[in-house]
């Protein structure tokens, strides 16, 4: 099966929160609990173990370049998910083998095999997945995994009244992508830029199978600006650990000596 | 009745009529214990205090919400933390003691206490796991790209290296035992740095380097800290005490290199002397120095051996407590992902 994905185009995003409600829905994922934050309209915050989109809501006192408004104003949304990346850091982390890549290029959790440990949770660049305590499980956006089955789309694309979150073969997303990022820049939205389409603009996770328009710096929309897969450093964490199991072994036999008899 | 109580909590906080709709959906068996209050309880603790604006230009972040979420794990992570070193440590000591006339008592205690080690330890692991009977699935696959598998299989095999020594004892037939035993502890003690080493966390990602060094050094401190309490013959004592001389020595070295690491993300960096990070932390090294201190008292009393091996165990138990804490801070401060990844980045 070919690689398949989002292509999340903030610029035509309304904030609308469909993608929320249609994924909840479509999940049964359990209620948040209603709770005013006082940050514009994102009352969700984050992404969690049972919010698997979350709107974005940044209300700033500037003005795109090429928009006019009575006053210096601009409203940006980005609705955000797990990014299935390409190297993730959550499913080399999984000591269980519960997070698997599937036919389709996506993470997938298996809630029949996750024990709870916790560890996909300090792995995630992104700060998506995390344990739910009352269930004991971690959870994540399964990229629809059963309506891709069955040949539908993912529910939050689905609904998404803009297109604002596309849909398809990442092949495909990424040619659109390009497409609508020379647009803008044409229109003279010079702020448009595209985020971890490809291993070249995000060498720390080699591309994202979602991946994101953004109208702002990514860490405005609380993305990591160079997010990088903790198992592409870890290599040197082993060498140092070689080296200090050697000065342990070196100390035991200084100490046994020292006890005199040989 | 069974059933009827069963349904209701599958649906609950999902508003769905059971009747009317089928729970078959991805998220349909996620237990819901806690329902979210209705009101008032915010969706993440808010660590500082808030603009209701996002940053602008100078301090760019979302609300200064946390980027990255914070570790979930519970007091018994760290405690095996300590157990699992102290057993490395001894499985080392047993190995090397093994056979030696003069310190045949010293053996036995190493062999126990890897023994206790590896026994207790996974059952504290189990204690944290959100579904602690589904253990077994640690040894479902091994992931070379998970320290955490790597850790799992080390400690499994050690587990049964170190019933097995327990069994066989002193006869001369167990020194395969021992040495296979001795390779497992090397692995369970310093693993669990790479592991933390081995994560998005800010601080513990920009200490990858040093944390196999400080956990591996506070190993050998703890082992001989915790033999200091019990009664050895004078060649024994000697053994102990050149152990923990070296281990004492390495670990405050270590802790040093930590910082010096740490440092180079001084938003991560401020964990460590900020709110209880702070306090076990610098307990920590305050622990370890009075330890250092007592045991460089003259003389030779039983007493001075056990009050510095107490004061080293102590200390140790604070540096696992604070480098878990100093791992949930660090993550309550966006700019400490965001400022280290910005580094050299021109855009």
């Amino acid at each position: 099966m070919e690689p398949h994905g989002f292509f999340t185009d903030t610029s035509v995003c309304i904030g609308c929160k469909a993608c929320e409600v249609a994924c909840k829905q479509w999940n049964q994922l359990p209620a948040d609990g209603a709770y005013f934050s006082g940050r514009s309209y994102d009352n969700t915050m984050h992404l969690e173990s049972t919010t698997w989109r979350h709107v974005a809501f940044l209300e700033r006192s500037r003005q795109l370049s090429g928009q006019t408004t009575a006053r210096p104003f601009s409203w940006l949304f980005l609705s955000d998910v797990c990014k299935h990346c390409n190297r993730a850091g959550c499913l080399e982390a999984c000591p269980t083998g519960a997070l698997v890549r599937t036919e389709f290029a996506s993470v997938y959790l298996q809630p029949d095999v996750c024990n709870g440990c916790g560890y996909c949770v300090v792995a995630c660049p992104f700060g998506v997945i995390n344990r739910r305590e009352d269930d004991g499980r971690a959870w994540k956006c399964t990229l629809c995994y059963d309506r891709q089955k069955v040949g539908l789309e993912p529910a939050c694309a689905k609904t998404c009244p803009t297109d604002s979150i596309f849909f398809g073969p990442v092949g495909e997303l990424q040619v659109r992508a390009q497409a609508r990022l020379l647009e803008l820049h044409r229109k003279g939205v010079h702020e448009a830029r595209l985020y971890g389409m490809t291993e070249l603009d995000q060498p720390g996770t080699e591309g994202l199978n979602a991946f994101f328009l953004l109208l702002d710096r990514p860490e405005a929309y609380n993305l990591p600006p160079e997010p990088r897969v903790p198992t592409k450093e870890v290599g040197r964490a082993w060498g140092m650990m070689g080296l200090a199991a050697a000065g342990m072994v070196a100390a035991a036999i200084a100490a046994v000596r020292a006890g005199g008899e040989k | 009745m069974i059933g009827l109580f069963t349904k209701q909590q599958a649906t609950a906080e999902r508003e769905l009529d059971p009747q009317l709709a089928h729970l078959t959906g991805e998220a349909a068996k996620l237990h819901v214990k806690h329902p979210a209050a209705q009101q008032g309880v915010p969706p993440i603790p808010l660590w500082q205090k808030v603009p209701s604006q996002p940053g602008e230009a100078a301090h760019q972040d979302y609300y200064r919400l946390p980027l990255l979420k914070e570790p979930v794990w519970i007091w018994s992570v760290p405690a095996y933390f300590y157990l699992g070193g102290v057993a490395g440590g001894s499985a080392l000591l047993a190995t090397l003691a093994h056979g030696k006339r003069g310190l045949k008592k010293l053996a036995s205690l190493c062999r126990g206490l890897a023994f206790a080690g590896t026994t207790v330890g996974p059952a504290l692991l189990t204690y944290d796991l959100g579904r602690m009977g589904r253990f077994l699935n640690m040894l479902r696959v091994f992931r070379p790209s998970s320290p955490m598998s790597v850790g799992s299989w080390s400690l499994a095999g050690s587990g049964a290296l170190a019933t097995l020594a327990l069994i066989q004892g002193d006869r001369p037939a167990a020194k395969p035992t021992t040495r296979a035993l001795a390779g497992g502890g090397l692995v369970v003690s310093g693993y669990t740095g790479v592991l933390l080493g081995n994560s998005a966390n800010p601080l513990w990602q920009g200490t990858r380097l040093t944390l196999p060094l400080l956990f591996t050094a506070s190993a050998i401190a703890s082992t001989s800290a915790l033999l200091e309490l019990f009664t050895l013959n004078r060649q024994e004592e000697r053994v102990v005490r050149r152990f923990g001389t070296i281990g004492k020595i390495a670990e405050a070295g270590s802790m040093a290199l930590f910082e010096l690491e740490a440092a180079q993300n001084p938003e991560a960096a401020r964990a460590l002397n900020r709110s209880k990070a702070g306090v076990l932390w610098n307990g920590a090294k305050g622990f370890l120095v009075a330890g250092i201190a007592v045991s460089l008292l003259p003389g030779h009393s039983v007493g001075k051996r056990r009050a510095a091996g107490t004061l080293t165990t102590i200390g140790a138990l604070c540096l696992r407590f604070g480098l878990l804490e100093a791992g949930k801070e660090a993550v309550r401060d966006p700019q400490a992902v965001i400022k280290a990844q910005r580094k050299g980045d021109g855009r």
